[in-house]
């Protein structure tokens, strides 16, 4: 009892949309907070993931349509406990959403055989306008670290995506992705050296 | 020492660690340092990830349209005192910009269906107008044909117009 009691108070403290995710509950008009504090992060998932504006827009509506709509049972399925060296962004509302997220791109996939080996045309735009040689240089660079991420396997990029876009911390990519933390750690690692090898960089 | 680790686990610790300071490094503008033992090759992709996969946000188009969206979907759950139901079938959905579209195979909120009472409504209208026209015609094929001295007086009180066929003649007032 004291255990469980204290337990949930762990996740009361570590949990910073703790008190967002209970007005959200009491009053699903409030879930509009949570909604502006993660849109572009999982639009940025979902767009990594797809390679495309209209299919991320698909996969975000989706994903918010759904954690709406399974939020009451969010402490019954909670329990998603980020450690305590986790990022200051730790929540455990946050690896719940990008939970749905993956499982809403994965469909997305499975459903148009899109692949992200797109031009990433927004997202390369860097440079001012006036210096059109540093832009195209910028976009170049953009493309080419883009296209060495898309190469990797599915666990490896999501993971990479999830640390380097989302800034997710190893528990929280862990927690997303349904594996270890040591797995995802070495999974990271693997990433980095095979894109410095596509990238030819440091080898 | 790796103190029993797989040496792959021990580099990715590494790797891991190292990671934590790049991305605290963003939020204080501070240069991350990297430590000795680390892969040259992993610090130089990190730094070029780290620089290169930056954040996209949505169109604000589609945020405002979204955050609509989820209002209503809110709503709807104050009404129904519970949760939404997610239909996987084909249903008419109401898409961003207020304009009407299918959405097949697609996940829509069944009470987020804004346009199928207008569609019952609709079918409801047409139901009714078939049903009188088809009550009509069989009014009229059922209806007995005058009785031949009606049809005589009628037609002694009237005049043909040339190049017309006898049900066709209008009755022309006697000058």
């Amino acid at each position: 009892m004291f255990r469980r009691a204290r337990r949930s108070s762990d996740v009361r403290r570590l949990d910073l949309d703790r008190p967002l995710v209970e007005a959200a509950q009491r009053d699903p008009a409030r879930f509009e907070a949570l909604y502006r504090k993660y849109v572009a992060q999982v639009y940025s998932f979902a767009f990594y993931e797809l390679g495309d504006h209209h299919a991320a827009e698909d996969a975000t509506e989706q994903t918010f349509l759904r954690a709406l709509a399974a939020l009451p049972r969010f402490e019954e399925r909670g329990g998603l406990r980020p450690r305590h060296d986790a990022s200051p962004d730790a929540s455990t509302f946050r690896v719940w959403l990008f939970q749905i997220a993956r499982h809403v791109i994965a469909n997305e996939r499975r459903h148009d055989r899109r692949h992200p080996t797109a031009a990433l045309e927004s997202a390369a735009v860097v440079a001012g306008p006036d210096d059109l040689e540093a832009a195209t240089l910028d976009r170049a660079a953009a493309s080419a670290a883009w296209s060495a991420v898309a190469h990797l396997p599915d666990d490896r990029r999501r993971a990479v995506i999830l640390r380097f876009v989302d800034e997710m911390s190893t528990s929280e990519i862990a927690a997303v992705l349904g594996r270890s933390e040591g797995a995802v750690r070495v999974l990271i690692h693997r990433a980095l050296l095979a894109v410095a090898r596509e990238l030819g960089e440091g080898t | 020492m790796t103190f029993g680790w797989p040496p792959d686990e021990v580099d990715a610790l590494r790797t891991d660690r190292y990671l934590d300071a790049l991305l605290e490094s963003a939020r204080t503008a501070a240069d991350a340092p990297a430590p000795s033992e680390l892969d040259p090759a992993v610090r130089h992709s990190a730094r070029r990830l780290r620089r290169e996969l930056v954040r996209v946000h949505p169109s604000f188009r589609f945020e405002e349209q979204l955050s609509r969206r989820l209002a209503d979907a809110a709503a709807t759950i104050d009404r129904a005192g519970g949760g939404l139901r997610l239909d996987r079938s084909p249903v008419v959905g109401r898409r961003f910009g207020g304009e009407p579209s299918l959405e097949s195979g697609r996940s829509v909120p069944a009470s987020l269906q804004a346009r199928r009472p207008l569609l019952v409504g609709g079918a409801v209208a047409s139901a009714a107008i078939s049903l009188a026209g088809a009550a009509f015609v069989v009014a009229r094929r059922r209806s007995r044909p005058a009785p031949p001295m009606r049809r005589a007086v009628l037609a002694a009180h009237s005049r043909f117009v040339p190049g017309r066929r006898a049900s066709r003649a209008r009755r022309v007032p006697l000058a």
